[in-house]
């Protein structure tokens, strides 16, 4: 008799457990884990089937300009990825310290809700005619040369997104990195950006309280 | 077809960037003009070397061949005024806002913090310095013109510090005596005194001019300024109105021929507007 209920109670907890794992990333894949200079993220996606968008990202008609859609491809050399490619990236690339997801929005929307892991570097910092953009660029792996050049044989490799397909600010500071000399192939373009990451019902990271 | 779209796509990213980042307009322009680009290039390698002796300050003025100019911001030459006078205890008549300049470091901190929280790699960088620090701790030590004049000049052309475009003389020099003639000015003001009215003799004072034009109704006098070798906008400001902040005054009534503040040139004839006219 107890045994029949200690069964019980496993199949009911199994049950649950199957149904938590309703909807996963890929057939394969139910969560994405990665730990980034010590600190560990983990990306899932919403549970409720019947979840559905509702504010900012339910929008359909901003105005554009400025919203206006952006091409698949931003720039020669700079690939366009995925959310597949994104959270992979974020897993190998990131994780060894040798690339970084770029949030390019301004800061208050990267302290809305980002991708886990993101860091934010909003696009017009990276425009000429920002005095710093040296200093950005020297965080981000280019080395100073002796002739006041910068060096971009070390660079990282950097994922940017920002809104989705209807936001130009990732494509801006891809050109503007591009126009400063950084490799067009060591830049990824998420042009599904936000707007496909809250309509995937995955993870979202408020940086003002995770810190 | 292509190159349509790309040429339309082009120009909305141009015209969100005036409208959302208006800020960055007048850097925009001043980067355009600034026939060297590869000013940025110098700064940041080494922190400010202490300072130049002013003993240098006559090699600076030696005109090159290709002569840099310094680098200018957006940064009115009130707030920048107002926050040194702050800085050294005035109270002043506008409460100091951050600049654009200081908003430029705190916001690069605050990236360049999380790049490195996010890679655990440290990113060296030079200390960095505004004009107002680079002032105020000069005004502090009791340095004299002299000396501040070749500090500022120094870091300005090395890119290290940019300064209002009113600053920049016709020669390409920032004019740090207009710099602290304002300082001077707007302390009086703001220990309660009075500033005494300029006096402009046109017989005495190299370049200018006044003419009586006849009009159907009246007679009017128009004042003109030639630029000479040395004259910032703000100088001319207060010879002629004893403040620097009307120069805008001057840049509105000579827009014709003036495209930006720091673009003015010895020889070039100004009209000098009557104030509140």
């Amino acid at each position: 008799m107890n045994r029949l209920g200690f069964a019980l109670v496993l199949a009911i907890a199994l049950v649950g457990m199957a149904r938590a794992q309703d909807v996963r990333i890929t057939t394969f894949k139910g969560n994405s884990n990665f730990v980034l200079n010590g600190q560990s993220f983990k990306i899932d996606r919403i549970q409720d089937p019947d979840n559905i968008l509702t504010g900012e990202f339910a929008r359909t008609s901003r105005e554009c300009p400025p919203f206006c859609i952006q091409p698949m491809i931003v720039a020669e050399g700079v690939a366009t990825v995925g959310e597949l490619e994104v959270m992979d990236f974020l897993e190998t690339t990131a994780s060894d310290g040798r690339g970084l997801l770029i949030d390019s929005r301004l800061p208050d929307w990267f302290a809305s809700g980002t991708i886990p892991g993101a860091v934010n570097v909003p696009f017009m910092t990276l425009e000429a005619e920002n005095r710093f953009r040296d200093d950005i660029l020297v965080a981000l792996g280019a080395q100073k040369t002796d002739g006041g050049g910068l060096d971009f044989s070390g660079a990282m490799e950097l994922v940017m997104f920002c809104n989705g397909p209807w936001c130009g600010q990732s494509p801006r500071a891809i050109e503007a990195l591009i126009d400063a000399g950084y490799p067009a192939e060591r830049l990824f373009y998420y042009r599904g950006g936000m707007q496909a990451w809250n309509q995937l019902g995955l993870s979202v990271m408020t940086p003002s309280t995770e810190g | 077809m292509i190159r349509t779209v790309l040429a339309f796509f082009a120009l909305a990213l141009a015209i969100c960037a005036l409208i959302v980042f208006r800020p960055f307009s007048d850097s925009q322009d001043a980067a355009a003009m600034d026939p060297a680009p590869d000013v940025e290039v110098t700064r940041a390698i080494a922190p400010a070397d202490p300072v130049v002796a002013p003993v240098a300050q006559s090699t600076a003025q030696t005109p090159r061949a290709e002569p840099r100019r310094p680098e200018t911001s957006d940064a009115s030459m009130d707030d920048m005024t107002a926050a040194v006078l702050a800085e050294l205890g005035f109270e002043t008549e506008a409460p100091a806002e951050p600049s654009a300049e200081e908003a430029g470091i705190e916001t690069t901190a605050s990236i360049l913090a999380s790049i490195e929280k996010a890679t655990g790699q440290q990113v060296d960088v030079a200390p960095r310095q505004t004009l107002q620090t680079l002032v105020v701790s000069a005004l502090r030590e009791g340095q004299s013109d002299d000396y501040i004049d070749a500090l500022v000049n120094e870091a300005a052309t090395a890119g290290r510090v940019s300064v209002p475009d009113v600053m920049v003389t016709a020669d390409g020099r920032v004019d740090t005596a207009v710099l602290l003639d304002n300082l001077v000015t707007h302390a009086i003001i703001a220990s309660g005194g009075t500033v005494p009215e300029p006096s402009v003799d046109p017989t005495a004072d190299r370049g200018v001019e006044v003419r009586v034009v006849q009009r159907a109704q009246d007679t009017v006098q128009a004042r003109f300024y030639t630029v000479q070798p040395g004259d910032s906008l703000g100088a001319i400001a207060v010879k002629f109105y004893g403040r620097v902040d009307k120069f805008d005054q001057i840049y509105e009534a000579n827009r014709q021929t003036l495209s930006s503040p720091d673009l003015i040139r010895a020889g070039q004839r100004l009209v000098i507007p009557e104030l509140g006219a």
